[in-house]
């Protein structure tokens, strides 16, 4: 009984280091947005606002002078937000759809280069952005879908197809498969047994799949800095840009970087129950 | 991925099959023209280029056979680089695995607020990677940074201390960055095969007596081996593909230059372009080749054991 | 309040120029109103800049920006594919001769006068065999940023115009505590780190090339070599801040000298003086003042760099695009920009700014522009960025203690002799 006390003790300790690797790097960064310029150089540092501040997000969202030199913080900031939110969401509703079409085809049915097709699209995963960017440039300029959501939602699409995939097709592998059949049986087609038996069964799955994908495509920028030059730019590309050329501002700089943190953030914690229960759909046995 | 399931038993009768195969193509071509349209067609594109001296800054682009590729061994940049992209991938695929599988086994054994505990650890991977790194930077850096800062407050001489200004420490600490942000993805690939092990197995074990890390050599590591060499294989691919921690912390410094921001001076400042593309199919090719390495030892491993 | 000074002067701004544009476009018929054209600049540029523009010509300007780095990568990604990043970009000087031999850019030949290139000096360094490939709108010669302030508490009363009296004030300064680290000098890997070592070249009184572009800095008396060797100097001897390795020009800059934690900007930017004066974003307003290049002979010495702005030849509204160029480099526009932080290219402007008592540390920038040389008298050559490189690497190899000056030049060298192969 002594013995797994100390291993229990032993275990949250190490729980514990691993809460402070992952969330130590955060918290610095949101402590640093509420601290006031003047208090960076500060020695030796405090490891907390002593004197908080929301002047940096005041700054960011337009409630005070938001111009820095000469841009509209505010404007731009929430035109990126939202561009943000429509790409990354637009790519994984169209992502997850591709994939559960096609988890489906390569888990359930029988069909010529099956294996062949399925290990090309996940050995994509493989390749640098670098060495498909200037003939995708070309592809995208010739088709007039530089800029567009469109262009650039299928591009992120292209970048977390194979992970979705393989997730899925993960998902579908470990499914119990007698369900499916007995639907056979019954004369169900195959698109009713993807609609009514597996989908309500891989929800898990599926939220899992999708919140990979958002993050994912949430976190791109070399793409964006590509392919999205305005009308389509997002947060990710934004931020950088108040690291200008004449004037770093490390308090706009970390009060951004929250706020791009924050909507993942939120989307762990609340979609969290999904997220871990698809991850772990393995454990349904 | 479990690799005993499989479709359907093959139906009676060839219309069934026929028609089979005709669904699984309307469902799988959404896929096909994206990947084809978007990834292969550039990717050949990108490959018939790299047999191509393809250099704007002169006339013509005359075939030149494997020329591209020959080129970098002889190149001492672009060995540096090489040489600096493997100790990444090295020292980060190695960290990520043994933490990774460590912290899965952590979580696994807690019951109490395992979804929250799981929730924090997850959340370093959904940053961005240059807001990673400029978070690190900011924690690095030697005069308000917080390592530093920390490191006095425990008593040490540190308060000026330059990270960057040595070779190791500068590779050591763009990998931890990569490793922060990357570490996730390995613990929750091996989180989730350990869920999967029947509970059976461990209770048979204690009625051997076998200690708690009996079962954690004899039960949980053979059996979460696939997982883990998936978990490999993305932290593989991801560690060759590091770029943004390097740029944001050390510039384009020699001494901590990966091989893609090589790639990426080649191609896109100095105009080599298609030297750039051979680097970077040949990326591919090794993080693919050293990936399939992992998975088939893997296979062979269980089939034997 | 700073707030309402800065509306107002944007205020007074556009009001001068509506009655200034009315002057000079009064007699056009604005053949191109109505045409949309793309533009991509470094951020951050003029606020009102794409809305007055229009209201003169009826063009409506698509304004794209991003950090200079990144606007680097998409006009070389558009470059590459064969299409046009904008209609017009950014042309930085170190692009001239990799552009031109790539023939990506149109010739601005016919949309430029006489008097304009005569007025923009610095056009010569876009000009090709005798091909204009952009007009440089951004004036940024490099003089010396000193805070005064400190100078004075050091007890020092006549500003440094030799590298040793630059030295002895810097240790004065240092050695009064005034602050830790006197000098800002970039060491990183970066852009910034190349061009204070071919301003230090000048100052040693020499320069990097022959006029065959043989390299002239491997030999231990060249200026170069002891441009580099005195850099170090600066770094052992405890006068440059440790961290310069990892910093680069801006990061200084923003973050030292406007703080008042450096006392001397070796490379300074004078398009910054505007910045440095102002209290919202730099604690040492008016202690600030630009000195004319300290040298090891005392007579001072400088050079160009500049960015223009050019029309890909992929654009497909070069008429508008061109219409563009004039308005952005007039007079009229460079004096306005100029509360940008943006320092004109034109004499004229200059000239105007310092008569109405508004050019920052006008006297010295007076002084010094006459000494302004091109750093590449012919254009950059097109294997600028492999050399550029070979110099910041080496630098910050040399800075780190990895390799020896020595070293460091003989790797800029052969980096040279490689890239010219090819």
């Amino acid at each position: 009984m002594k013995k797994s006390m100390q291993l229990n003790f032993l275990t949250w300790v190490g729980i514990g280091l691993l809460l402070a690797w992952s969330l130590i790097p955060i918290y610095w960064t949101f402590a640093s947005s509420l601290t006031p310029s003047t208090d960076f150089s500060v020695r030796p540092i405090n490891f907390y606002p002593v004197h908080p501040t929301i002047d940096h997000y005041m700054r960011l969202l337009g409630i005070s002078d938001g111009h820095l030199g000469g841009v509209d913080v505010a404007g731009q900031f929430r035109h990126g937000l939202l561009n943000s939110i429509i790409t990354s969401s637009l790519a994984t509703v169209i992502c997850v759809v591709m994939s559960l079409l096609g988890a489906y085809a390569f888990t359930r049915l029988e069909f010529p280069g099956r294996n062949v097709i399925f290990y090309a699209v996940v050995a994509t995963m493989a390749i640098p952005g670098y060495a498909v960017i200037i003939p995708l440039f070309r592809l995208m300029v010739a088709v007039g879908q530089m800029d567009s959501y469109l262009g650039v939602t299928m591009i992120y699409v292209s970048a977390f197809l194979p992970l979705c995939l393989w997730l899925l097709k993960g998902v579908f592998d470990t499914l119990p498969i007698s369900l499916e059949e007995a639907a056979r049986m019954d004369g169900a087609s195959h698109m009713k047994i993807l609609t009514a038996i597996i989908i309500p069964i891989a929800t898990p799955g599926i939220a899992a799949a999708a919140i990979l994908t958002f993050i994912g495509a949430w976190g791109l920028y070399a793409v964006p800095l590509i392919f999205s030059p305005k009308i389509t730019k997002p947060l990710t590309v934004l931020i950088p840009e108040f690291a200008g050329k004449n004037f770093v501002d490390y308090g706009l700089i970390m009060a951004s970087g929250t706020i791009a943190i924050a909507i993942p953030c939120l989307l762990v914690i609340f979609l969290n129950r999904y997220l871990i229960a698809g991850l772990l759909a393995g454990s349904t046995k | 991925m479990s690799s005993q399931t499989t479709a359907f038993a093959p139906r009676k009768g060839g219309v069934r099959k026929n028609s089979d195969a005709a669904l699984a193509f309307f469902l799988v071509l959404p896929i096909l023209i994206t990947m084809i349209g978007l990834v292969f067609y550039p990717l050949l594109s990108t490959a018939w280029d790299s047999l191509h001296r393809v250099d704007p800054l002169r006339q013509g682009t005359p075939f030149v056979g494997f020329a591209n590729y020959t080129r970098m061994f002889t190149d001492q940049e672009v060995q540096q680089s090489w040489w600096n992209t493997f100790k990444y991938v090295v020292l980060a695929v190695t960290a990520e695995t043994i933490l990774g599988v460590a912290a899965a086994a952590l979580i696994n054994q807690i019951k109490f607020g395992r979804q929250w505990v799981l929730a924090a650890v997850v959340l370093p991977w959904a940053l961005p990677a240059v807001v990673s790194s400029i978070i690190w930077q900011w924690i690095y850096a030697p005069g308000a940074g917080l390592l530093n800062g920390v490191l006095v407050f425990l008593g040490f001489n540190f308060e000026n201390h330059l990270w960057f200004n040595n070779s190791t420490s500068a590779l050591l600490l763009v990998t931890v960055v990569h490793v922060w942000r990357m570490l996730p993805l390995t613990v929750v690939i091996v989180l989730a095969a350990m869920q999967s092990i029947p509970v059976e197995l461990y209770e048979a074990a204690r009625m051997d007596g076998a200690t708690r890390f009996d079962m954690f050599y004899k039960i949980t590591l053979p059996l979460t081996r696939g997982a883990i060499a998936v978990a490999m294989t993305n932290a593989t691919v991801s560690a060759f593909n590091l770029f943004d921690e390097a740029i944001v912390l050390t510039l384009n410094s020699v001494e901590t230059r990966p091989i893609l921001l090589q790639i990426y001076l080649e191609a896109f400042k100095k105009f080599h372009f298609s030297y750039g593309m051979a680097l970077s199919l040949t990326v591919t090719l090794i993080s693919l080749a050293i990936s399939l390495g992992y998975v088939l030892r893997v296979y062979r491993n269980t089939r034997m054991g | 309040m700073p707030f309402s000074k800065t509306k107002l002067s944007f205020a007074f701004a556009a009001l001068l120029l509506a009655g200034t544009a009315q002057l000079s476009f009064a007699d056009d018929a604005k053949p191109f109103a109505g045409q949309t054209i793309s533009v991509l600049l470094p951020s951050p540029q003029d606020a009102t800049m794409a809305a007055d523009f229009e209201k003169i010509t009826g063009i409506k300007v698509d304004l794209q920006t991003a950090n200079w780095d990144d606007v680097s990568i998409k006009v070389s990604t558009a470059l590459l594919a064969g299409t046009a990043p904008a209609d017009v970009t950014e042309f930085d000087w170190s692009w001239t001769g990799q552009f031109s031999a790539a023939g990506w850019y149109i010739p601005l030949n016919d949309a430029i006068d006489k008097d304009t290139l005569e007025d923009i000096k610095g056009s010569a360094l876009f000009n090709i065999n005798g091909d204009v490939l952009a007009i440089p709108y951004t004036n940024d010669f490099r003089v010396m940023m000193v805070n005064t302030k400190h100078f004075a508490d050091a007890g020092i009363t006549v500003m440094p115009k030799t590298l040793d009296e630059l030295v002895a004030a810097a240790k004065a300064i240092k050695a009064k505590g005034i602050v830790k680290y006197p000098i800002g000098l970039p060491l990183s890997a970066s852009e910034g780190a190349s061009t204070s070592w071919y301003l230090l070249t000048k100052a040693f009184g020499g320069d990097l090339f022959d006029k065959d572009m043989n390299p002239l800095f491997t030999d231990k008396e060249s200026a170069g070599y002891k441009a580099m060797s005195f850099e170090l100097m600066l770094y052992k001897e405890g006068l440059v801040d440790p961290a310069a390795t990892g910093l680069k020009d801006s990061d200084i800059n923003d973050t030292m000298f406007a703080k008042g934690l450096t006392s001397i900007m070796i490379s300074g930017e004078p398009g910054r003086l505007g910045q440095f004066s102002d209290p919202e974003k730099s604690s040492v307003v008016g202690q600030v003042a630009a000195i004319p290049v300290a040298t090891m002979s005392g007579t001072t010495r400088s050079f160009g760099l500049l960015e223009g702005l050019g029309i890909p030849k992929a654009s497909t509204n070069q008429g508008p695009a061109k219409e563009f160029i004039k308005w952005m480099t007039s007079k009229e526009f460079q004096v306005h920009n100029y509360n940008n932080g943006v320092l004109p290219t034109r004499t004229s402007a200059l000239a105007e700014l310092e008569k109405s008592g508004k050019l920052i540390s006008g006297e010295a920038l007076v002084a010094q522009a006459p000494t302004v040389e091109a750093l590449f008298p012919a254009g950059a050559p097109t294997w600028y960025p492999q050399f550029s490189l070979a110099v910041n690497t080496s630098i910050n190899s040399v800075a780190k203690g990895e390799i020896t000056v020595d070293d460091a030049m003989t790797k800029i060298a052969d980096a040279v002799i490689e890239a010219k192969k090819q």
